[in-house]
């Protein structure tokens, strides 16, 4: 297509007065209208809407419009919006371009005329560049309808269940001998007081009943390869593999959820709380264990008459962990109520720094804590409680000094047990399973979502979902639902039995390629094969998210960018320029 | 040196009536609103912190719970309803029963029934005395003059003896509140200055209340202020013009216009009070201890005996007027017996007391700042909680 033929559509949006209150939009339509190959120029109060939209479709049937420019907000916000009306019209999406001119002028200028060069500029470039877009097709892969669940606590077996019970086969991968989790060391949950062991029992039973969902025990993934709806997994032993364990096996899977969880924190790490070496300071994974034995002793049998929770032991603090756990505070008001039945003469006091109540019934929870008369004594998160062995005269086993802030004095609380409420932590081989299954961890080692906000259990790896605490600390209702919303993705993935891969992506002309494999270990989606035999490289059109990383530093610049093409880009410079 | 939490202390400051004191978590609100709540006397928050931790010491010292008077605003204001206003009332009988050295009062605070007892035997003990007397020496048919049942000049001495004894009683209960409150303090020490100045101002705070006056709404202080006073008044006509209130059957109006406006105002503010707490028109009325109700139905009942054995007298019966003074006397010594040491009208010592005691306490502090301050010690300025 020459220049001649081309019909350039330039619409420049107002946003309302979002850009028109700094950028003179006329101006930039006056602008427009000049550009070899524009046909048509409209500003308009509000693109995207519906009439604006209308407004390019009919002008694309009427003026037989062959590329179209909006400039108007970040392409983020709508080029989804504007390449769909190209579809509607007629039109390959891909004869559109959109120019910034909100985020990238109105919004981060003041001087007006300045701004309205700038977005001028823009624009230009936008229209230059079209002249050079190519028409693209989006790409189908097919989708493996099973799933791949890595870990078997209450986010696995939920994400398992979800999937299964919707008829599609699973494949859950427990690294220990049984299912349950963290949450099989739970007595009692809060804040309704659910036995742990009734929500889990019947989900583990039905989990070994449905003939969808095959478990392997003792077992972890060995090694993942493919790409999404197409990943082929090997299965093996857990560790170096045990005489017993079921010998490796290699499955194919279309998505895989990561559910592996959290570790507790070390409570030996803070020498102040004497925890291994005071033998009534014990964790709260203990004291869970002596609640679902039915008996609280101290470690010579008595029954404690005074105890004493410490919270934030590993969260929240300068040394540790920055964070929150989450479960904490609330799973200490767990153990007020369940100390004060077992033992109605007790005195319970509370040591914490804030009181997180935020959930349902939480409050609630906390407030019938307090009337039961649990005393709560804040300390500052940054200054540690001393816990010391008491003197013979004292009719406790041991003092906790706290400067406590709500009085403002040091005090001396009696103690016979101190339970100390120990954080989450990202499990020592999660950096292992991340590298495996190739998503991010945080400074923290958490796993990285997609977006924190709007796509909390999608990765930045197409196929791959985190569900429950395997991503941050969270108690068991965020855990269950972010495992149903992962299951949910991955159904509605399988419901279209393709999937559409973006027509954007890296390609080598491979009659060219110089097999220098320098693209091969810059690729950070590892979307980029080689070929041994043919010594050429190839890229996974799946797998590829359009970076450009290979195409800019392939020596012999034999990859291509489609839609990114140097042709376009030193288009859209000079359009700038100009 | 860190003080010990006794977390069994709150289980007994309920028994003076405190309750729902683990609810509070602190916000301060109920500091923000009081209208008395001024450095470095802070409150109601802290004396709620003291007492959910049982630092029975602090607690014993702090001057707060006379500084308030209750309008209950902070209870209003609650989020939790913790009722920090009933915390400060319940401190007060708590604190009442620790200045009192006998543990008479202790006993009554935590045992409505032995309260009743204690009244019932003291009534019977009274009423067996006076009419063994009466009946020894004079007619029950003779109210004053020669013969007369209960002579008032003996009557006079008699209430002048037992002045002395509960005057003495109150004034070593008062002196431990002094030494649990400032004079074992030691991080203070209160300037001899300030003594003087705060005796100067006692009276004052004693006759007008301005501090109850300074809790928002006026009605309540105003009540109160017109029982005090009716009180006074009625306590100078008994103490040093008994003669000539007894004199009859002529009424003397130079003499009984005080008895009749006092005895108007003790009856009238006694039923507003009662009516009051039945009705729980406001914080301050909602929750009543047991004590509350024995000690205005007592006032009730002296009050009404004493203008019924007046009228009787003026009216020509004189031997009901004699029948109903034996029964006025027999509420007057367990009242004044029992509440004016060990019960609730201490108060009319402890609360002008506490303000007295509260100057030199914020002068002490203010000294040791000063001091602090020219020693050029960096942060001896102690932390304020508020």
């Amino acid at each position: 297509m020459t220049r001649d033929e081309l019909r350039i559509g330039v619409y420049v949006c107002n946003c309302g007065t979002n850009i028109a209150k700094v950028v003179d939009c006329e101006a930039v339509v006056e602008m427009a209208a000049r550009l070899p190959g524009v046909v048509v120029t409209r500003s308009y109060k509000y693109m995207c809407s519906t009439p604006g939209q209308e407004m390019i479709v009919q002008d694309i049937k009427d003026q037989r419009l062959n590329r179209v420019v909006v400039a108007a907000c970040s392409p983020r916000m709508h080029e989804r919006t504007f390449r769909k009306a190209l579809q509607t019209a007629g039109l390959n999406q891909y004869f559109f371009e959109m120019a910034n001119i909100r985020e990238q002028c109105s919004w981060v200028h003041d001087d007006s005329e300045a701004a309205t060069r700038k977005a001028q500029a823009l624009t230009r470039g936008a229209v230059y560049r079209v002249a050079f877009h190519e028409p693209l097709d989006k790409l189908y892969v097919d989708m493996c309808p099973s799933t791949l669940v890595i870990g078997g606590g209450i986010a696995g077996l939920t994400a398992a269940l979800e999937l299964a019970e919707a008829g599609y086969p699973v494949h859950l991968v427990e690294k220990t001998e049984r299912l349950g989790g963290n949450l099989a060391r739970v007595d009692l949950t809060a804040p309704f007081l659910d036995p742990a062991a009734d929500l889990l029992t019947d989900r583990i039973t039905r989990v070994h009943e449905n003939r969808a969902i095959k478990v392997y025990l003792a077992s972890e993934l060995k090694e993942l390869s493919g790409y999404v709806g197409n990943f082929e997994a090997v299965i093996g032993p857990a560790g170096e593999g045990s005489p017993g364990a079921a010998p490796s096996c290699t499955v194919s899977v279309g998505s895989i959820v990561v559910c592996t969880g959290y570790t507790e924190f070390d409570a030996s790490r803070i020498t102040h709380y004497g925890y291994g070496r005071l033998p009534n300071v014990i964790t709260s994974f203990e004291f869970e264990a002596m609640l679902r034995a039915g008996r609280i002793a101290t470690r010579e049998g008595r029954t404690p008459q005074y105890f004493a929770i410490v919270h934030c032991v590993g969260s929240r603090s300068r040394e540790y962990h920055g964070y929150c756990s989450r479960v904490c505070c609330m799973t200490a008001l767990k153990y007020a109520h369940e100390i004060k039945s077992a033992i109605p003469g007790a005195y319970v006091s509370d040591v914490y720094v804030d009181m997180h109540a935020f959930g349902k019934g939480h409050e609630e929870f906390y407030r019938q804590s307090s009337e039961a008369k649990t005393l709560f004594l804040m300390y500052d998160k940054n200054e540690h409680p001393l816990i010391k062995r008491a003197g013979p005269h004292d009719d406790c086993e041991m003092l906790i000094e706290v400067n406590e802030k709500l009085s403002g004095e040091v005090i001396e609380i009696p103690a016979d047990m101190v339970i100390l409420m120990v954080g989450m932590e990202a499990r020592p081989d999660a950096a292992h399973v991340a590298h495996l299954v190739n998503i991010s961890q945080d400074k923290e080692g958490w796993f990285i979502e997609s977006h924190p906000k709007l796509d909390p259990v999608a990765t930045t790896t197409e196929g791959v979902y985190i569900a429950g605490t395997c991503a941050a600390p969270k108690d068991i209702p965020d855990t269950v639902a972010q495992a149903r919303a992962a299951a949910a993705r991955i159904l509605a993935r399988i419901a279209r039995e393709k999937i559409e891969i973006d027509a954007v992506f890296a390609e080598v002309d491979e009659e060219a390629c110089s097999g220098c494999r320098t693209c091969v270990e810059l690729c950070p989606y590892s979307a980029i094969e080689f070929d041994e035999g043919r010594r050429r490289s190839r890229v996974n059109s799946a797998l590829c998210k359009a970076c450009g990383a290979c195409a800019a530093a392939c020596p012999s610049g034999v990859i291509k960018a489609r839609h990114f093409t140097d042709r376009q880009i030193l288009a859209q410079i000079e359009g700038i320029l100009a | 040196m860190a003080i010990r939490v006794n977390p069994k202390l709150i289980d007994e400051i309920e028994r003076y009536g405190a309750e729902d004191v683990s609810n509070c978590y602190h916000c301060g609100n109920c500091s923000a609103v009081c209208p008395h709540s001024k450095d470095p006397f802070v409150f109601p928050r802290r004396s709620m912190r003291m007492l959910q931790m049982g630092l029975e010491s602090k607690l014993l010292s702090s001057l707060e719970p006379w500084l308030c008077y209750y309008c209950g605003q902070c209870s209003e204001q609650c989020p939790r309803e913790a009722e920090p206003g009933e915390t400060m009332m319940s401190l007060r009988r708590w604190l009442t029963s620790r200045y009192d050295f006998t543990g008479i009062s202790r006993l009554f605070y935590r045992s409505w029934k032995a309260e009743v007892v204690a009244v019932i035997v003291l009534a019977i003990l009274t009423g067996l005395g006076f009419a063994f007397y009466g009946l020894s020496q004079g007619d029950i048919r003779v109210y004053d003059g020669p013969g007369a049942f209960l002579p008032s000049a003996r009557v006079h001495l008699f209430d002048w003896g037992m002045a002395a004894v509960l005057t003495l009683l109150l004034a070593v209960n008062s002196v431990r509140m002094w030494w649990f409150t400032v004079g074992s303090r030691k991080d203070i020490a209160v300037p001899l200055l300030s003594y003087l100045k705060g005796v100067v101002t006692l009276p004052f705070h004693f006759f007008t209340q301005k501090r109850y006056a300074q809790c928002g709404e006026k009605g309540p202080w105003l009540l109160h202020l017109a029982l005090m006073l009716s009180y006074v008044v009625m306590f100078t006509l008994i103490m040093f013009f008994l003669h000539e209130v007894q004199a009859g059957p002529q009424i003397n109006w130079s003499v009984h216009a005080f008895g009749y406006a006092a005895s108007a105002g003790l009856i009238g503010a006694t039923i507003l009070m009662l009516r009051g707490r039945v009705k729980k028109t406001r914080p301050g009325t909602k929750h009543s201890h047991e004590t509350d109700w024995i000690f205005l139905v007592l006032l009730l009942y002296v009050g009404t005996t004493g203008v019924v054995q007046h009228v009787l007298h003026r009216t020509g019966f004189e031997l009901a007027a004699n029948v109903a003074y034996l029964a006025h006397m027999m509420g007057v010594v367990p009242m004044l017996v029992l509440e004016v040491p060990f019960g609730k009208w201490s108060h009319l010592a402890y609360r002008p007391l506490a303000m007295f005691f509260s100057e030199l306490v914020a002068d002490g502090l203010r000294a040791r700042a000063g001091a602090a301050q020219q020693a050029g010690v960096p942060g001896a300025q102690p932390a304020r909680v508020f």
